[in-house]
């Protein structure tokens, strides 16, 4: 394994975001390209709105990222990018979606959430290296909101930071989603790989 | 085309999860029976089993319980079978009776045990080490550290288990059964036919006299089974130099990174243990000979860490030993943590790991009763008759979420079952009216033998059995009050209603919870009696309505002009639907699922039809 240079994904989203299934794509992706990978999912309450956290390790044994491991950060929503950045190593690369998704106590006014502006500091404060996009929009203008996910990776593969390209994201897609689904994640992939020119 | 998980399609590479895998090497096994109960993390196993159940060529069940489970599995492996049983950590509890006999009667057809361990609860609520068991027993133990091992070790766990008839565990912890790495598939032979029962009693009825007998074969069985761990594939050793790191299960996969992060790779010895028991007590010594010290990583309890202390003490080394001094005895590890171990026992300096900074006290995500789940329904009902004034029994299941405010319907829980006999129990002690909760699956998996109880030894009991049609929690399987599954209607239901019935419940009541003034009505009547009295509270889980019969409510809420900022319908309902927006209740229509519960609660809100 010591001939891949290792990198380290940290990924954090919302129960029902689609973490996962973003998750398994990219680790399908690595592996098409013949690399080693492996990833890891924590999900035990998930589908009742909790955080969802996953890794993807190329070149690496584990399937686990601890503090300042991961090379970088997929935020699915602001306020989980801004909780997971002790994941991330200093000067690491991130990208977040700009969208909430508030949580009950913000739902119901009892607590407030951190503005855009505070999460851009926090992390401004890490790493020069960070992209902030709107998901949830992106995936809508591509036919269907859970397609954000796939917008974000498509602004990772673009960005050249790690091994996987915009090509090779679009051709797991092909050949791993039910083909209903395949367009509309092709054209979110696309629409957040423009985002990263 | 068959599903490529039982395909025979040598030399294919999938990717799986580590739970598919399991699967795939039972299947390369030739496994014709297997048996569970689920649990996280161990559900996918079976989930995946059931789901290619109908073109596969083994039998499946989900059996009511552990326990059930194990012996189902015990049974068909004493009839000849080569069967797989699968639950979490905690269902060993259940299933510990029959284990400890099972490995003394030994195993002709071959059993394996998976046991899915939760260091760090990431959803349990205990991180207990199975190992353990497994040395009570007199088991051999293999522990996976990566997607291709999980599906090797199964085929030849299993096979190894056939080969000495001698019940076998693999131990896996939550981070290998979700962990998504390549598998390079091998044969998938025709698993044929079980080779059926022989009459021997001597040694498959334990009473005292062949008891004796049984657990000297056991030993002798455990000699043999040291022989085959000396010569494992899974056990190696590698690298030089006079310090030696040993290592189990998914800590071996951090201590590989670990290493390779130090720079250390080859410069120490490293004991791989996939096969981590019985101890290959030769291989040790020999790998211990020469060390100065030896550090031992395993996460949770120092048990390979013990058994190495007393090799070295019995062979008089001179070795200094390492292991929960250096590494914690609870949670998980992480690859710096091991790295840092690894460091400090080599004389170097550790690493301190600079990480960026986050936000402490974010708002949380609590886990949450989902948007139309029918248990807001009968905990708001509760409340609303009974308010403080009983106490809460609460079960395992979504609905011990009941517990969070402004529901507040869990005062106590033991483990799954334990709301009707430990209710029944704080009843008599405490002299205050006890309601009880427990979910279909948990009824029939251990709350009817505590309900039989309860009306032999005339308990004071309220009993709110939650029949959301599901076994909700652990991802929505089967249990035997369902309609349906999601290969169709359930042919043989078990009611509910006649299960109580039959224990002798005399009365009994059934209203759906999302009604809420029959649901108050049925509990006031029920506040007045005295005696064991059970109220079904049937609805179907509104994920299980969409996922399994593809059903779901035409309409959904929205809060009309008149809403007076009271927002009583957040206060009490705790609905993930709604929300404050500006000085007015909102409700998410995505969310909704169209319950109507708040309809009951405020004036202002109304139904429209959805989208
Ligand atoms: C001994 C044991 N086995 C399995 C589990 C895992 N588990 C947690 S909740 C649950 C089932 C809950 O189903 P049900 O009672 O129908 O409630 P629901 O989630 O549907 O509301 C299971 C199997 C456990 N906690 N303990
Ligand atoms: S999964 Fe079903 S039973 Fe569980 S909280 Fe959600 S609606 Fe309720």
């Amino acid at each position: 394994m010591s001939d891949v240079k290792p990198i380290r994904i940290f990924m954090t989203g919302v129960g029902g975001q689609g973490t996962l299934t973003a998750t398994t794509l990219l680790t399908q992706t690595v592996l098409h390209l013949g690399l080693p990978v492996t990833s890891g999912e924590i999900h035990g309450m998930a589908q009742r709105g909790g955080v969802v956290e996953s890794t993807v390790l190329i070149g690496c044994k584990s399937p686990k990222i601890g503090h300042g491991e991961a090379d970088v950060l997929l935020g699915f929503e602001p306020m989980e990018t801004l909780r997971a950045l002790p994941y991330l190593k200093p000067g690491g690369t991130v990208f977040s979606s700009s969208e909430y998704m508030l949580p009950l106590s913000v739902a119901t006014g009892r607590e407030t959430c951190p503005s855009l502006d505070e999460v851009e500091t926090a992390v401004k404060a890490c790493t020069d290296d960070f992209r902030f996009l709107p998901c949830q929009t992106l995936g809508l203008e591509a036919g269907a909101v859970q397609a954000g996910n796939i917008a974000l990776l498509g602004a990772l593969a673009a960005s050249g930071k790690t091994p996987v390209t915009v090509e090779a994201m679009a051709e797991a897609i092909r050949a791993n989603m039910k083909a209903k689904i395949v367009d509309v994640n092709l054209k979110a992939l696309e629409l957040g790989a423009k985002q990263d020119a | 085309m068959p599903h490529p998980l039982l395909a025979d399609n040598p030399g294919e590479t999938h990717l799986l999860l580590g739970n598919e895998a399991i699967v795939r090497g039972a299947v390369e096994a030739g496994i014709q029976v297997v048996t569970c109960y689920p649990g996280t993390p161990s559900s996918e196993a079976p989930d995946t089993f059931f789901r290619l159940s109908p073109e596969g060529k083994y039998y499946f069940e989900y059996s009511v319980n552990e326990k059930v489970a194990l012996e189902v599995g015990g049974g068909a492996t004493l009839a000849g079978a080569l069967t797989l049983t699968t639950m979490k950590h905690v269902g060993v509890n259940v299933a510990a009776d029959p284990l400890m006999t099972l490995c003394y009667t030994g195993a002709p057809g071959g059993f394996v045990l998976l046991s899915a361990d939760d260091p760090g609860c990431h959803s349990s609520q205990n991180e207990q080490d199975n190992r353990i068991y497994a040395r009570l027993g007199g088991m051999p133990v293999f522990e996976p550290s990566t997607a291709q091992e999980a599906k090797d070790m199964t085929r030849d766990a299993l096979a190894m288990s056939k080969k000495h008839e001698a019940p076998v565990m693999l131990r896996t912890t939550t981070r290998v059964n979700h962990l998504r790495g390549p598998v390079e598939f091998g044969n998938a032979p025709d698993p044929g036919k079980a080779k059926g029962f022989t009459k021997n009693p001597s040694r498959f009825v334990p009473i005292p006299a062949f008891s004796r007998r049984m657990h000297l074969e056991l030993l002798d069985r455990l000699d043999a089974l040291r022989e085959e761990a000396e010569k494992s594939p899974y056990n190696t050793v590698s690298g030089a130099g006079e310090i030696g790191i040993a290592a189990s299960g998914i800590s071996r996969a951090y201590l590989c990174d670990a290493l390779e992060n130090a720079g250390l790779k080859g410069k120490v010895k490293v004991f791989d243990l996939g096969m981590s028991y019985p101890l290959p007590e030769t291989m040790a010594l020999d790998f211990m000979k020469g060390l100065k010290k030896l550090l031992v990583v395993e996460e949770l309890e120092p048990v390979l860490e013990n058994e190495l202390r007393v090799l070295a003490q019995k062979n008089s080394l001179d070795i200094e030993i390492f292991g929960k001094n250096l590494l914690p005895q609870n949670g998980e590890f992480t690859v710096t943590m091991v790295e840092n171990a690894v460091r400090e026992v080599a004389g170097e300096q550790a690493v301190t790991v600079d990480c960026c900074e986050g936000r402490d006290n974010l708002p949380m995500r609590p886990p949450n009763l989902c948007a139309g789940c029918p248990h807001r329904g009968a905990f708001f009902a509760t409340r609303e008759v009974f308010g403080d004034d009983a106490i809460y029994s609460s079960d395992i299941g979504c609905y011990t979420l009941g517990l969070l405010p402004p529901l507040s319907c869990a005062d106590f829980l033991l483990c799954m079952g334990s709301s009707v006999s430990a209710g029944g129990g704080a009843a008599l002690a405490a002299g205050q009216t006890v309601v009880a909760f427990i979910g279909d699956s948990t009824f029939f998996h251990s709350g009817l033998s505590g309900l039989a109880n309860a009306v032999f030894n005339q308990h004071d009991l309220l009993l709110v059995i939650l029949d959301n049609y599901t076994t909700a929690m652990t991802g929505h399987q089967p249990n035997p009050g369902v309609h349906h599954t999601v290969l169709g209607e359930n042919p043989s239901r078990v009611d509910i209603a006649k299960s109580c019935e039959g224990v002798g419940v005399e009365v009994i009541r059934k209203v759906n919870p999302l009604n809420r003034k029959k649901t108050v009505a049925a509990l006031e009547e029920l506040k007045d009696m005295k005696g064991v009295r059970v109220l079904i509270a049937e609805e179907p889980c509104p994920l299980y309505a969409r996922r399994i019969t593809r059903q779901s409510k035409p309409q959904v809420a929205y809060v009309t002009e008149n809403c007076s900022g009271r927002y009583e319908c957040l206060e009490k309902l705790a609905c993930p639907a709604i929300y404050k927006d500006g000085d007015k209740a909102a409700v998410n229509e995505l969310l909704c699922s169209g319950c109507m519960l708040c309809l009951q609660i405020c004036p202002n809100i109304k139904a429209k039809k959805r989208g």
